[in-house]
């Protein structure tokens, strides 16, 4: 379940952020249950919860709970019907933070890319966590290869290659032939069937331009 | 509610996959809101089969840890619109996949569908005990050979006291056994076990018999399930089995050896 | 009976031989399906006290659980080995 992680108490930094978000990926957020986590703010902390709410239903998306806050907030929250949860720390599915500017830090810029000279097979998954990945050889059907920045593949890549997963739409994949069942950037997907034919095979790159994914044959 | 059926063996290879594709087009085709998903986490083959690899995007474990939605996740049929499968991650592990993770997207399911059919891996560990954990109905699929037989008797045995309904003490899981890759002239010529040997031995109410035919490779190499493939007996073969399990008396049509004019009606004894 | 089906009869088919070896193999392990679990703990168990005094192979000892309406046999089946002279000691233990 998607959980609005507020760290910010300005409601129209926090609406218009979400906005960009669900922009992104309409179809996630459409009709999706979402928690609204504020145990990251300070209990005293004045939060106008009715805009939010009201914000979250324009984007599509029924608040159901609200995890964290003061007495003041939780009594609001049961009044407008929201389940109250326990301030515990949820790891795993959040998919939006939202915070008040600056957005937040990238992680720390790598000092070297991550080297693969081996075949990535089929099952097999690479994450290349903060840095670039080099791939020398080729990567099978069903292996996924991920990078925080770019992706350079020097053999066939078959399988998927997801860079920037971070959300860095600067991020690019480079391949000198492209197969792929999908490449992704920033969560911007394409997938085998809908690759333009004049570049399956080709030596292409792919990158973000607006809201685009752009493939491009060298 | 969806009637949730399992395709299982125990031993691979004897048709589970091409079982599963067969039966949800075959009740597609018949209006019927049908899933089809992968329980072989790690190495999945359903999209091969269902011709659709080149559409995947969210898998089932994606689903489960609740990272995708189900109906991003699902991949509609292109040939009928009643259709859906979910393919299975290959970049996991069957420790995946849990027992109320499952529950619960089978439960999600079963409002949108009328039939989910869960294709099993092979084995008896966690992937094939989850996909029948929750089933109503069994396909246990086995070729009329020892040790797949054999294995299909350990899995009966399993589906009876494993599953959820043995669990609850509800009406047990119907089973319904498929005899796939049977060949008739064998059968007749005494090097193969007959429909009635594997009856014999399994005592199993019988869905269908599906004869060993080149066009089962043929519609996997194509990834069209090989129930579309109309001239085929394994095709017809399986259309009659979908007709069996929604309850039509239809005769058993493959399992004698088909023959070739007046010679071999002589020479054939 | 033509001369034809004489020679196809002359030795069991196949077929014949694989549905005979099921059916015992299969009814053998229904049986063990419905046995208690801790049969197979309990037969290493006993293995590993008869190998304190003799020296048994794996498959000297068999188990086996059997019920009827009233009461269960639990049926142990040890094989010593054959000595000098050739003996095989069967012993049996029964108890209810």
């Amino acid at each position: 379940m998607p959980i609005v992680r507020l760290r910010s108490t300005d409601m129209m930094t926090v609406a218009a952020q979400l906005r960009r978000s669900v922009e992104r990926a309409p179809e996630f957020f459409r009709r999706a249950p979402v928690v609204i986590d504020v145990s990251a703010l300070p209990d005293e902390a004045e939060i106008n919860l009715a805009y939010l709410l009201g914000q979250l239903q324009q984007m599509g998306m029924i608040p159901v709970a609200l995890r964290g806050g003061g007495p003041a907030l939780r009594e609001l929250a049961a009044a407008q019907r929201l389940a109250l949860l326990a301030d515990a720390p949820v790891p795993e599915t959040r998919v939006t933070e939202t915070s008040s500017p600056p957005p937040p830090p990238s992680p720390p810029p790598p000092s070297k890319a991550m080297l693969v000279t081996q075949p990535v097979r089929s099952g097999q998954r690479i994450y290349a966590r903060g840095s670039d990945l080099v791939v020398l050889a080729a990567v099978g059907y069903g292996a996924e290869i991920m990078a925080d920045g770019h992706i350079h593949v020097y053999g066939t890549l078959r399988g998927r290659a997801l860079a920037g997963v971070h959300g860095d739409k600067g991020c690019r994949i480079f391949c000198r032939d492209l197969q792929a069942e999908l490449v992704s950037i920033a969560g911007h997907y394409r997938i085998s069937e809908d690759l333009d034919e004049a570049v399956r095979g080709r030596t292409v790159q792919v990158y973000m331009r607006d809201t685009a994914l752009i493939i491009e044959a060298f | 509610m969806a009637r949730i059926i399992v395709v299982t063996s125990g031993k691979g290879g004897v048709g589970k996959t091409t079982t599963a594709a067969s039966l949800a087009m075959g009740l597609a085709l018949r209006g019927n809101r049908t899933a089809v998903i992968d329980f072989d986490v790690g190495l999945r083959n359903l999209d091969l089969i269902m011709g659709c690899e080149r559409r995947v995007v969210y898998d089932f474990v994606n689903v489960i840890n609740q990272e995708a939605h189900l109906r991003q996740a699902l991949i509609r049929d292109k040939r009928c619109e009643d259709l859906y499968i979910l393919p299975a991650s290959q970049t996991r592990d069957k420790e995946a996949l849990t027992k109320e993770g499952v529950g619960r997207v089978l439960e999600e399911m079963s409002e949108e569908f009328d039939y989910v059919i869960c294709d099993s891996p092979a084995g008896i560990e966690k992937g094939a005990f989850l996909a029948m954990y929750y089933a109503d109905d069994a396909i246990v699929v086995s070729n009329p050979e020892v040790s797949s037989v054999r294995d299909a008797d350990r899995m009966i045995g399993i589906l009876s006291s494993k599953s959820r309904r043995a669990e609850l003490g509800e009406e047990p899981i119907k089973e319904h056994l498929l005899l796939t890759r049977y060949d008739p002239k064998r059968v007749e010529r005494g090097e193969m076990l007959s429909v009635d040997d594997v009856l014999e031995i399994l005592a199993l109410p019988l869905l269908g018999v599906i004869p060993e035919s080149q066009a089962v490779l043929n519609a996997s190499n194509e990834g069209i399930p090989v129930i579309l493939d109309e001239k085929s007996n394994a095709g017809q073969a399986y259309r009659d089995a979908v007709a069996r399990y929604l309850g039509e008396d239809l005769p058993q049509r493959f399992i004698r050896p088909e023959r070739k004019g007046l010679i071999g009606r002589l020479f054939g004894g | 009976m033509g001369l034809l089906s004489y020679f196809r009869s002359a030795r069991p088919k196949s077929a014949q031989v694989a549905k005979e070896r099921l059916q015992i193999l299969v009814a053998h392990e229904r049986q063990m399906r419905d046995a208690p679990s801790y049969l197979p703990q309990m037969q290493r168990e006993l293995l590993a006290v008869i190998r304190k005094y003799v020296h048994v192979n794996d498959d000297a000892i068999s188990i086996q659980m059997e019920q009827d309406d009233n009461h269960e046999i639990l049926e142990v089946n040890i094989v010593l080995p054959e000595d000098g002279a050739g003996r095989t000691k069967t012993p049996e233990l029964r108890g209810n």
